[in-house]
């Protein structure tokens, strides 16, 4: 079983969000570990360190991942997570922005997938696709 | 008839009868129990050895060095549970980094290890081996994930393995690390050949004494004019603890009780007065602290009554510093929320409401940029701690 770290980083409390894609996740038959909403970068990271998660999905719903997650490559460094799949969602800009612009944005920070106001059956979907390629 | 109960502190015994508390001066030519004896024989011959009660405080603490996989869970979880068993928290170690880290030179008391949820495997290897040759301790406990307790017990003499302090969910398990703890720590005050002489004085349990303080906190504001949130500042011979209501920290993770302490071990009067003079020394606020008391720095060095004050004073604002959030080391408490200070041991024997006050409010204004300060109640006569031994003595 893949096991998932999320949660909602920074100050955005969307916890409706934030349990749906908790139950979406252990439908689809992963081993989750919420952390919940307000969460730092670096708890996300941990929470992978400590449970040697394969997946670590981040979603955020006010537009602010974009402050939160630039330090993720500099994260990742720190514990050599080489293998763990890297996944943001949800709402990724502040005001109208488009998919060109964001995605290799995220992209640059050290994501593998970025979802930006894509719904999240279409995101869960291209994560399994993804993770069965690199299977 | 009555019970008789004991305090036996660093510096002083405190002796409670039904006709009020007395203390006595320690004289540190004699072991405890010749000089509790000596000075209070006449009132054990009045009491069963089951009417006696008594707590210790003398040279209480341990220090520990907590190994963790990362600061956010392990070492944070460990941290929390140590500090709140009246652990002293020599260095905190994150395990990507360990073979960068020195060892520290002093002997440590107990080594904490942590990491991993229990269903994830080979987290700790020879580079904990290889750092931990390089330590001196007493003491050596594991707490992270159970598939790794066999490498470490084939590997490290001694070591005990508790149950992970990390549940499946990321959530703390504090139950049986905190135990641990508290048994050693008790351990550590009654195990002390000196303390374990006291025996022949009581046939009852021999408690340490900020379990005593912390077990009157329930009681407290039905006994004193104390307003919620409030902290004890329990301030001796060779410790200074502090106990403080759950209110006041907004992350802490643990359950069970409204009111968590803190010890710290170097900062007394009397028998850790080197170490409270170099903490001093190493404050950025404390030469202006001075000034503001009009005495020099040299007082620090002086053996006299009014240095004895001052150092009071400087233990008080220590200790507040110690827990404010510019000291992000230890337990950070929100003291802006703070309602009542509440001054207990031996520090009620010596400074004045005044001499208190004033260490409060340069305390608020140049840390805290608040004007306005907490109430602050001073423990004359060691209510809290029969408060304490009472209650105690009721449950059990």
């Amino acid at each position: 079983m893949k096991k998932v770290v999320t949660g909602v980083v920074g100050n955005d409390i969307h916890v409706v969000a934030n349990r749906l894609i908790d139950i979406s996740l252990q439908a689809r038959g992963f081993e989750v570990f919420n952390l919940g909403v307000n969460t730092s970068l670096e708890e996300f990271i941990d929470a992978v360190v400590e449970t040697d998660a394969d997946i670590l999905l981040i979603s955020s719903l006010n537009g602010e991942a974009e402050g939160w997650c630039r330090d993720l490559q500099f994260l990742r460094s720190e514990y050599s997570l080489r293998d763990v799949v890297f996944v943001i969602g949800g709402n990724l800009a502040v005001g109208e922005a488009k998919q060109s612009d964001i995605v290799p944005k995220y992209q640059s920070y050290g994501f593998d997938l970025v979802f930006h106001q894509v719904d999240l059956n279409t995101g869960l979907d291209t994560l399994e696709a993804y993770m069965k390629e690199r299977a | 008839m009555s019970k008789l109960l004991i305090d036996v502190g660093s510096t002083y015994f405190k002796v409670c009868q039904q006709s009020g508390i007395s203390q006595y001066f320690r004289d540190f030519k004699k072991d405890i129990y010749d000089d509790l004896v000596t000075k209070c024989g006449n009132i054990f011959s009045q009491y069963h050895k089951e009417d006696v009660f008594i707590c210790s405080s003398a040279n209480g603490g341990l220090s520990t060095l907590i190994i963790g996989l990362t600061n956010s869970f392990s070492l944070k979880f460990a941290k929390n549970i140590a500090f709140n068993s009246g652990i002293n928290i020599i260095d905190t170690i994150l395990y990507s980094k360990i073979e960068e880290t020195k060892a520290p030179l002093e002997l440590v008391d107990v080594v904490i290890v942590v990491g991993g949820i229990d269903s994830i495997s080979n987290v700790f290897d020879e580079k904990l081996l290889n750092y931990l040759q390089k330590v001196q301790y007493s003491n050596i406990v594991y707490v992270g994930t159970h598939q790794d307790a066999k490498f470490l017990v084939d590997n490290i003499p001694a070591i005990k393995i508790l149950g992970n302090i990390i549940t499946g969910k990321l959530h703390v398990n504090e139950t049986e690390l905190k135990e641990f703890l508290t048994n050693l720590y008790q351990a550590d005050i009654v195990g002390k050949e000196d303390i374990k002489h006291l025996y022949e004085l009581t046939s009852n349990q021999i408690y340490s004494t900020p379990y005593i303080v912390n077990r009157s906190l329930p009681l407290i504001d039905a006994n004193f004019e104390v307003v919620n949130p409030f902290i004890v500042v329990d301030i001796g011979g060779a410790t200074t603890d502090i106990h403080y209501s759950r209110d006041l920290v907004r992350d802490n993770i643990l359950t069970e009780s409204e009111y968590d302490r803190l010890v710290f071990k170097k900062l007394g009067v009397y028998k850790s007065r080197e170490t409270l003079v170099f903490a001093a020394k190493n404050n950025e606020f404390v030469y202006e602290l001075l000034s503001y008391l009009n005495v020099t720095e040299n007082i620090l060095e002086e053996e006299s009554e009014k240095a004895l004050r001052i150092l009071m004073q400087l233990s008080i604002f220590l200790v507040l510093y110690k827990v404010s959030r510019l000291n992000p080391m230890y337990v950070t408490l929100h003291l802006e929320l703070l309602k009542t200070v509440v001054l207990t041991g031996g520090i009620t024997k010596v400074l004045s409401y005044e001499e208190v006050e004033t260490i409060i409010v340069f305390f608020y204004k140049k840390v805290m940029n608040l004007h306005a300060i907490p109430t602050i109640v001073m423990d004359y006569e060691y209510a809290i701690w029969t408060l304490g031994m009472r209650n105690n003595e009721a449950r059990s």
